[in-house]
């Protein structure tokens, strides 16, 4: 026993140093290892965002899934909002862990939801107004997802990598459901199409904001220095948006589609897109919780969870009775 | 509005789950779920871990109830090589064996000359 | 019995159980993002996604018997075209999915509880259909319905057996879903005509396995009910149904009626 105490004597630097270590070896770190504070207040914001992103995303899309056209469209859509809340679940357990220390738990996560104090991505901030929305959200807004979080796959944190082997695995799936709703629209009537090229001039900005600024000059902070450091993300945002305009841009002319920046251009030189940049102060306003559609959405998310508050109650009553 | 976080603590349990992909397979752990009993998690754990991959069978755990090792511990999991309980330790076996057949075709082919 | 009548009797049949499962589906689906907590919202669009699919195979056979595309089925027809039981069509509460729902879940676990116990009775009597298609397709449904009817057992002994203010609002659901199950243990005004053909047994027969299961279940949490299943609200069955199945119905058709020319979704 007396052996086994090496770990636990050393003081705060030789622990970090040992923690840097591991990180730089590869090592991935599980939920109960000894972390410094900055890691874990670094991984339960992204993941908190992520996970609560999930579920608030759901929220736009599930407007469709009653309205979706045909039979196989409804159910289609109703297991890829599930698989969101899924995402969402995951992930949430992934943060819900690491706070456990601070002594907090998934209550906390709501409450901070609902007092915009946790903020989630710009795009579901967005307003869906018609089918052609859902469409572009299950295409592009996934497709870009898909991205960056491949990105992470290989990310230190252990737990994380593992709800996002989970989470990628079923995105082929959304990538491929994406794809089918719009080509029906693409091969559709004039009026499908126009539906279709209404919708991507609604969302080509927030598309381009998913990834975020490309430095902090555009946002005044930024923390994607942070989470390389850690080897929580091996690229940058504007690296990922990059990979995105060079997947996606050549798709959409194919299918016959505008692309809402007159400007836009590979510069062969650079071998680099170059594009208009949206509105950062926009960005800001709406991830800070000043979206068209935020007040909204999250009105809904929260009435329903203190709607439901007496479930808890009760179910909570039940496992406590049982352990006596 | 005021909350009582005692209650919601209790409905918010953690449990581990586990699963066998199929019939022959070793039961693996897969995620966790937070639900306020056994009964519960088990209904959970189905559709939030399966809805596509296959399991012949799920098992829930209350996390409380699993002993899991401290970090010091599982440094000390690190062990010192020992080759003796190891195939890597018999490494040398092959050039023996080799001297052996070497040898034999020698003698073999002694015997021969001498007959 | 001519063919007429006898495929007039087996069309009835599949309207009313495609027409069940497709609005029963539809309600749960409603519930999705807004479950008491996150995992149960997920094992619950399961369930939905399940009903919808039953619902698409039961279409399918009407499909096959010429009545139409089972799409234009699910998604054109006139309310009154309905033959869905009027609980079934049922908000799940007052206010609109999208603004301020107040959804009730006593009212859903109590709801979906009471179906899936009378579908599974249903679905066992079907086995045996004279329809082969029908019966083929009984024993397929019948492989999902073990864990929708195993996670409301779940959902209803817990609540019943926990908080007061939970029990009350169970018993309460329990009285206004019995008002109105009656409804989805009829077989309609073509009853006698499907037993006849073979199609289904007795409708009194598969109500009273029904009830002697239910009061089962609620000897189980210590709760008593003398009365039948009432059908208060009118038969469904019979094209009687409530302004709430019409407001879905314009919300489940309105992307699929919009462009006239659409050759595809």
């Amino acid at each position: 026993m007396i052996e086994q105490l090496t770990f636990d004597v050393l003081n705060d630097e030789q622990k970090y140093q040992h923690f840097m270590e591991r990180i730089n070896r590869g090592e991935k770190i599980e939920a109960d290892d000894w972390m410094p504070d900055d890691y874990r207040q670094a991984l339960i914001r992204l993941i908190s965002m992520h996970g609560i992103s999930e579920i608030m995303g759901a929220l736009p899309e599930k407007e469709w899934v009653p309205k979706a056209p045909t039979l196989n469209r409804k159910l289609a859509i109703m297991a890829k909002v599930q698989d969101e809340m899924g995402h969402g679940q995951l992930l949430l357990r992934v943060a819900e862990d690491l706070m456990k220390p601070l002594g907090k738990n998934r209550d906390n996560i709501m409450q901070d939801l609902f007092s915009k104090r946790l903020k989630f991505h710009n795009v579901f901030h967005m307003p869906s107004p018609t089918w052609g929305d859902a469409a572009v959200i299950a295409w592009l807004v996934d497709g870009a997802a898909i991205l960056s979080q491949t990105m992470m796959l290989d990310t230190s944190y252990g737990p994380y990598g593992r709800a996002l082997k989970r989470i990628c695995q079923e995105e082929s799936f959304h990538a491929k459901h994406g794809e089918s709703l719009v080509l029906s629209l693409a091969e559709g009537t004039d009026k499908q199409k126009q539906m279709l090229q209404e919708a991507v001039n609604r969302w080509w900005d927030a598309l381009l904001m998913f990834f975020g600024p490309k430095s902090k000059n555009e946002t005044g902070h930024s923390n994607v220095d942070k989470n390389i450091k850690y080897k929580l993300r091996t690229k940058t945002n504007e690296q990922l948006r990059q990979e995105f305009l060079t997947k996606y841009v050549p798709k959409m002319k194919l299918i016959g589609l505008d692309i809402p920046d007159k400007t836009i251009r590979f510069d062969e030189d650079k071998q680099e897109w170059i594009y208009k940049e949206p509105d950062w102060n926009e960005f800001k306003k709406i991830v800070s919780g000043n979206g068209p559609k935020t007040n909204e959405r999250l009105h809904l998310r929260q009435s329903s969870y203190e709607q439901n508050e007496w479930v808890r109650e009760a179910l909570g009553h039940i496992s406590s009775a049982a352990v006596g | 509005m005021k909350k009582d976080h005692h209650e919601s603590d209790a409905f918010y349990e953690e449990f581990e789950v586990f699963s066998k992909k199929k019939d022959g397979s070793p039961i693996q752990h897969q995620f966790s779920l937070l639900a306020p009993n056994e009964e519960m998690a088990l209904i959970m754990a189905k559709e939030n871990f399966f809805r596509r991959e296959p399991a012949v069978d799920i098992w829930v755990v209350k996390r409380s109830n699993i002993r899991k090792l401290a970090q010091s511990e599982k440094e000390a999991l690190k062990k010192l090589d020992k080759p003796y309980r190891e195939t890597k330790g018999y490494a040398d076996l092959n050039r023996r064996w080799r001297a052996f057949k070497e040898k034999g075709k020698d003698e073999w082919l002694k015997g021969e000359k001498e007959a | 019995m001519s063919f007429s009548e006898k495929n007039k009797a087996m069309t009835e049949l599949l309207y009313q159980l495609a027409d069940d499962d497709f609005i029963h589906a539809h309600r749960g689906s409603e519930w999705l993002g807004l479950a008491p907590h996150i995992e149960e919202d997920v094992a619950f669009s399961s369930i939905n996604q399940d009903t919808m699919g039953h619902a698409a195979m039961y279409y399918k056979l009407l499909e096959d018997l010429g009545e139409g595309k089972a799409d234009d089925l699910s998604h054109r027809r006139k309310p009154e075209q309905y033959r869905n039981a009027i609980i079934l069509e049922e908000r799940n509460g007052s206010g609109e999915y999208l603004e301020s729902p107040q959804y009730d879940w006593a009212f859903t676990v109590i709801r979906h509880f009471f179906y899936d116990v009378s579908k599974k009775i249903r679905l066992e009597s079907l086995k045996q259909s004279s329809y082969e298609p029908l019966s083929e397709a009984a024993r397929k449904i019948l492989t999902e319905q073990y864990y929708h009817l195993m996670h409301w057992e779940v959902w209803f002994k817990q609540l019943m057996t926990s908080t007061a203010k939970a029990r009350k609002k169970m018993e309460a659901a329990i009285f206004k879903v019995w008002d109105d199950f009656g409804g989805v243990l009829t077989l309609g005004p073509y009853g006698d005509e499907m037993v006849k053909a073979g199609l289904i047994e007795d409708e009194e027969v598969l109500k009273t396995r029904f009830t002697e299961r239910m009061q089962k279940y609620f000897q189980s949490v210590d709760f008593k009910l003398v009365t039948e299943p009432q059908m208060k609200r009118g038969d469904g069955r019979a094209g009687v149904h409530t302004p709430d199945l019409e407001h879905a119905l314009s919300t489940l058709s309105e992307v699929y009626v919009s462009d006239a020319e659409a050759a595809g979704w």
